[in-house]
């Protein structure tokens, strides 16, 4: 049953570091993380970074209930954009991020020497957990 | 020759075999005719929530739906409060896939699949509307809120004439998602065949048959009077012998 979900997010052109608030043609609004459902998976096939140099980070927390969910996060991937223009990364084999008890999630950061716009766009997949 | 086509739906001159768990029955029926052959898919769009409508949260309280066709983060429809499928022009506008027990459609059946996107919303289904029909021994009542007794993107039914379905859905991401619904049905015309030995003999699987086992762990009154009205009885116990066949044919009406 696996759905491949894009996701879109902008830096915001004047922070140096920040959290992407990601949207999509399935997304009413926007977020700024998205948590995986108990007995699924996330699975991140391909990220694209345009515009200014920027680092892009996928970090993942086990309880997104918790009182300061992203205080020690695990950081699952580091994509660097060097300079302006453009990168594609097409994984092979993608990034995972399971669903235990459905209180796992993950969001997407930033990180700019000097603060300027950049876009990304992931392809995310959730599928079952056993798939 | 194949008993299902590409689609999953039972070919011409087949049989199929819906069982009910909670009897230990089946209904055997030959297929006729399909009315809709060529024509299997139906994009009925948006999960037929308005803005302003009502859900249950998952965690506490409920939630409103920001706009139609949209189910918000954390959320479900609650039980007796599942989904219905309006169409102008239906029998029962309010619930496309229902027919009456009587009369001429006793001998249509709706086989169909639901498919909803985005896939890992839960899906679940009350029969008849307001009943969970999902458990663990009997005793546990699972359903979409719970951590078993659901489906993510895809449910099959079959609809028998003269009992209201309920589609029940919940979201447990936190992204507010816009719905689509399509629906890969066949309208068939089925017989119950009259042939004793050959019902004993799809039974016993050694006739082939498209078998679809009903989320019917709970069988209502609502349903056995549906049943008696369309059919004239419960079913096929799976263990009968001719003989008992032979006497539930007796009061068969289609």
């Amino acid at each position: 049953m696996g759905e491949l979900v894009t996701f879109h997010g902008k830096t915001d052109g004047s922070s140096t570091e920040g959290v992407f608030e990601l949207e999509s043609d399935i997304l009413h609004g926007t977020v700024s993380y998205i948590r995986i459902p108990k007995g699924m998976k996330a699975k991140i096939w391909a990220k694209r970074i345009g515009g200014a140099a920027c680092d892009l980070i996928v970090e993942y927390t086990h309880d997104v209930t918790a009182a300061d969910p992203w205080a020690s996060p695990t950081t699952m991937e580091l994509e660097s954009l060097s300079s302006s223009g453009e990168l594609k990364i097409e994984k092979r084999r993608p990034i995972i991020l399971r669903g235990f008890t459905g209180k796992e999630a993950f969001r997407v950061k930033w990180k700019q020497s000097t603060a300027a716009e950049s876009h990304i766009a992931l392809e995310v997949e959730f599928d079952e957990l056993d798939s | 020759m194949a008993v299902v086509d590409e689609l999953g739906l039972v070919v011409e001159g087949q049989y199929l075999t819906v069982f009910i768990p909670a009897t230990y029955k089946a209904f055997v029926f030959q297929v006729i005719s399909r009315l809709n052959r060529g024509y299997e898919v139906f994009d009925y769009g948006l999960i037929p929530l308005s803005t302003g409508d009502t859900l249950a949260s998952l965690d506490t309280g409920s939630v409103t739906v920001p706009e139609d066709g949209v189910v918000p983060a954390r959320s479900m429809t609650p039980l007796g409060s599942g989904i219905q499928f309006p169409l102008d022009g239906a029998y029962d506008e309010t619930d496309m896939w229902y027919i009456p027990p009587e009369s001429d459609y006793a001998n249509r059946l709706f086989h169909e699949k639901t498919k909803v996107t985005p896939a890992f919303l839960k899906l679940g289904v009350e029969i008849p509307s307001g009943v969970e029909q999902s458990f663990f021994q009997t005793k546990v009542s699972g359903g979409i809120d719970k951590d078993f007794g659901f489906r993510r993107g895809e449910i099959e039914l079959v609809h028998f004439p003269g009992i209201h379905y309920r589609l029940r859905v919940a979201n447990d991401t936190n992204l507010n998602v816009y719905t689509y619904v399509r629906f890969i049905y066949a309208e068939y015309v089925v017989r119950i065949p009259k042939d004793a030995s050959l019902i004993c003999n799809i039974l016993r699987r050694k006739i082939p048959s498209y078998w679809l086992s009903m989320p019917i762990q709970k069988c209502e009154e609502e349903i056995r009077r549906a049943f008696e009205k369309a059919y004239g009885f419960e079913g096929f116990p799976i263990t009968a012998t001719e003989e008992e066949i032979e006497e539930i044919l007796k009061k068969a009406k289609i």
